[in-house]
């Protein structure tokens, strides 16, 4: 068993210990669906066709319409397949990963300019007239933000109601397709749970691991500065941040990240005051390296273990934040959200089945599927709680 | 201990003045602000009209002072000791001691004082009933399955609570009002609101026309639920079984019957199907609360119905029962993410004493299991969740947000929504002092507990 295990750094064995999980898997699986949902929306949920031939040939209006973020995540997702098949370290390839999305993000911001007057209607009318010759249409034809005015009857209308729209999901109070609403909002549902965890763990980990190095009258004052921000409500903070500062994507991210580091100052604060003891450290110290070196190369990887469980029950709390903020009316204006949607459930005492079941249901799969993730982290992190048929002694393998 | 408390109580004041500091700060930041503009604006006024109530407001509140000088003046009449201010805002004199003043909503036009007083009872009330109920249920689940660790009841626990865990309040909130409260399926509850206008003209207590109608209600229900409980007490496994399998047919039966929509044949015998496969299931479990309890609730359903059908004589539910009535689906859907994460802790906190050496040396003297269970496990089993009801009470507050914007209900959190959207400066800041200190106060009360409880602690 030991040779097998030998070789094996602890955060390999830790990651292979999860993926052993099937709640984990489970949840992995998910978030991966997601992220294949969030990259490919253009594609799949779209009103402008993929394909048309008319009088001029065979042309593309969905590649003309795509937008900077479009191509930025197409781009990330390509480079990441194609550096995973690229043989290589793994380190240099997650670098170069790094650095390519950096670049395609830029390249796209400046390069990438789609039209700014979006008229959906356009090639529903053209087809109706007869102008194209063939038609290849997105899966669902319809996007997130197309509210169908050329039809006159659109409003809330349950999954399938008119045979001549076929709307799987149903449409919203404005008349627009709720499956494309939710494609296309699983970008914001994900990239919300990552930048704001991402926020506040930076904050987090930079603040405790100066509390826990240095403890002390830092440490003392920094304890404060976490108590203030754990005796208000983070909800409410969150509603007074929102409704003063407005409501934008990125400024939410900040706002949630802002937020909630006041757990992850803690973590590390406890697991550098425990760590400052040892050897190593001490070794660090003494041969006079730089105190970044010593904070984030040599303390922080020990103690990164129980900030990433607590990380990944962040992400599933951004999201429920951000939900939450949606709900209450406080969130994105047009853009598609999941807690927007759900918030239109229950409106003047009609109840609209199909828009708390699916925008709910996503909310509460993906918010499950990174619990599950979470709790099988800590389970392969905590040794109390090696299960009976524990495949990895507990000692002795590193 | 008495030192402890006060050191504990002094340090809040640092701590409460950052809370307010940092709520201010945010507020003082923003675009726009705190300003009389924000005041009023989307009033349809002339402009001089405009002017004239923004200079107004301005006086009255103050709004035109730098944000420091707003902050220090709004601190100096919360505080008991410091100046006093007369109607325009001027220092008049040291007092030393006065009375402490929340100020004046700007857009009630009210104390702050007045409306915290009339919402924070409302979610008070919540917030007390959803605790005990949370923690009583948390901790039967999480031993059962700290006891039965591994097998078929602790699995299906912890998925079953890590998913409850993850449903969003909201989306509950909105499947409750939509399935049990809206008139499109079963109307149950009411879908909002904490009294019906007309329960507020009743009297407190249930009263009849004939004086023993009441009495009769009362022993028929005692009668019903006393005695489906000791035949699931007492029953064997089979019989049991039966009774379940009849119990669920029955009730899945009048659950579709009492659906217009669903009316069909096959629905009432899918209803009657699902209700009898469900009521086999729940009988046949091995776990005596469970049994009693669904049995229980059973026997109080069939012993009001047999009332209402032996005597017809009209009632009147009276104040009380129509306040619990509306107080069902909120009081679940501020409960049951609490229970779910305190069952998780409770079900590891026994766990680890269960293996404990004070544990196997209870049962090498011959202790009976049960007796070593709670006796000895359980009381140490209790620190964890001592300590976890500080942060359960922040975390129902936050809760009561979504809980009371769901089934409109005019709480705290009502009125902390409202504040912050109509940047209502004295308001946002009282709300988050009030709330700052309840937190606080709970941290202080939890360790207190622990001290009582642990006698190995000490805070001398």
């Amino acid at each position: 068993m030991t040779e097998t295990v030998r070789g094996q750094s602890w955060s390999q064995r830790i990651l292979s210990e999860v993926a052993l999980r099937w709640g984990a898997r489970l949840g992995i699986a998910w978030i991966g669906l997601l992220t294949l949902l969030a990259v490919f929306a253009p594609l799949l949920a779209n009103s402008h066709p993929l394909l048309v031939q008319d009088a001029d040939g065979w042309h593309s209006p969905m590649l003309v319409h795509l937008g900077p973020a479009d191509t930025t995540l197409l781009g990330i997702f390509f480079l990441a397949l194609l550096l995973v098949l690229l043989p290589g370290r793994r380190l240099s390839r997650f670098l170069a990963w790094l650095g390519g999305a950096v670049a395609v993000g830029i390249l796209s911001w400046t390069l990438v300019s789609p039209p700014s007057l979006v008229v959906y209607e356009q090639y529903r009318e053209a087809e109706a007239a007869g102008e194209y010759q063939r038609v290849i249409r997105a899966p669902i034809p319809y996007s997130a933000k197309d509210y169908l005015r050329d039809y006159a009857d659109t409003g809330l209308e349950s999954p399938r109601a008119s045979e001549a729209r076929m709307h799987w999901f149903g449409t919203d109070e404005n008349g627009a397709d709720v499956l494309s609403r939710m494609i296309h909002a699983t970008r914001i549902a994900l990239s919300i749970g990552f930048i704001a965890t991402g926020i506040a763990l930076a904050i987090g980990v930079v603040l405790g691991g100066l509390m826990g190095y240095f403890s002390g009258i830092i440490d003392i004052i920094g304890m404060r500065l976490v108590e203030i921000f754990e005796a208000i409500p983070t909800l409410f903070l969150l509603l007074t941040f929102v409704a003063f500062f407005g409501r934008s994507l990125y400024l939410m991210m900040l706002i949630i990240g802002l937020t909630s580091w006041s757990g992850y100052a803690r973590y590390v604060r406890a697991e550098f005051l425990r760590l400052r003891q040892q050897d190593f450290v001490q070794g660090a110290i003494a041969s006079g390296l730089p105190l970044p070196s010593i904070l984030f190369r040599h303390m922080l990887p020990n103690g990164m273990a129980p900030i990433l469980v607590a990380a990944s029950f962040g992400v599933a709390s951004a999201i429920l934040a951000e939900a939450t903020l949606s709900f209450l009316g406080l969130g994105l204006v047009d853009d598609p959200s999941w807690g927007q949607m759900l918030n239109q459930a229950v409106q003047s005492s009609t109840f609209n089945w199909w828009m708390a079941a699916f925008p709910g249901g996503a909310i509460f799969l993906t918010v499950f599927a990174y619990n599950l993730i979470g709790e099988a982290l800590r389970d392969a992190v905590d040794p109390h709680v090696q299960s009976g048929k524990a495949k990895i002694p507990a000692k002795g393998t590193v | 201990m008495l030192t402890y408390i006060l050191r504990r109580l002094l340090l809040m004041v640092p701590t409460l003045l950052g809370i307010t500091v940092v709520v201010f700060v945010v507020m003082a930041a923003a675009p726009g602000g705190i300003s009389a503009l924000s005041l009023v604006e989307g009033q349809n006024l002339e402009p001089q009209t405009k002017k004239a109530l923004e200079d107004y407001y301005n006086r009255l509140y103050g709004l035109d002072q730098p944000a420091p000088v707003q902050y220090a003046r709004w601190l100096n009449s919360i505080s008991p000791v410091g100046f006093a201010q007369d109607d325009t805002g001027a220092l008049t004199g040291w007092p030393m001691l006065k009375a402490p003043d929340l100020g004046i909503s700007f857009r009630y036009g009210r104390p702050v004082m007045d409306l915290i007083a009339e919402r924070l009872p409302i979610t008070l009330l919540l917030n007390v009933l959803s605790i005990p109920l949370i923690y009583v249920i948390a901790i039967a689940v999480g031993v059962r399955a700290a006891t039965q660790r591994g097998q078929a009841f602790d699995t299906q626990a912890s998925v079953v609570l890590l998913g409850l865990w993850s449903v969003p309040t909201m989306l509950a909130g909105v499947l409750m009002i939509g399935f049990l409260a809206s008139d499109q399926f079963w109307q149950w509850f009411p879908t909002g609101g904490l009294s019906r206008r007309a329960a507020l003209d009743m009297p407190f207590l249930p009263q009849a026309e004939v004086w023993w109608a009441l009495l009769a209600l009362l022993v028929l229900v005692f009668l019903f639920a006393a005695a489906f409980m000791v035949f699931a007490a007492r029953v064997g496994r089979h019989p049991r079984m039966l009774a379940g399998l009849l119990l669920g047919a029955a009730g899945g039966y009048a659950m579709i019957q009492d659906l217009d929509a669903l009316n069909s044949l096959s629905s009432l015998v899918g209803g009657g199907v699902f209700g009898a496969l469900l009521g086999a299931f729940l009988a046949r479990s091995e776990w005596l609360a469970l049994r009693l309890f669904v049995f229980g609730s059973a026997g109080i359903l069939s012993g009001v119905a047999a009332a209402g059908w032996l005597m017809p004589a009209p009632m009147i539910p009276g104040f009380l029962l129509d306040r619990i009535w509306h107080l069902v689906l909120p009081v679940i859907c501020l409960s049951y993410g609490g229970l779910a994460f305190l069952a998780k802790l409770s079900r590891s906190a026994v766990l680890e004493n269960l293996t404990s050496d004070y544990a196997r040396t209870a049962r090498a003297k011959g202790v009976n299991e049960r007796d070593v269970l709670w006796r000895h496990v359980f009381r140490n089993s209790l620190l964890p969740l001592i300590t976890v009801s500080a942060t359960l009470l922040p975390s129902l507050l936050a809760g009561s947000v979504i809980v009371e914007a769901i089934f409109s209900i005019e709480g705290m959190g009502r009125l902390a929504v409202e504040a912050v959207q109509t940047r209502d400066r004295e308001l946002v800041l009282s709300i988050t002092l009030i709330s700052g200190l309840l937190t606080l106060v709970g941290y202080l009360l939890a360790d207190l507990a622990y001290a009582i409880v642990d006698p190995r602690v000490s805070y001398d």
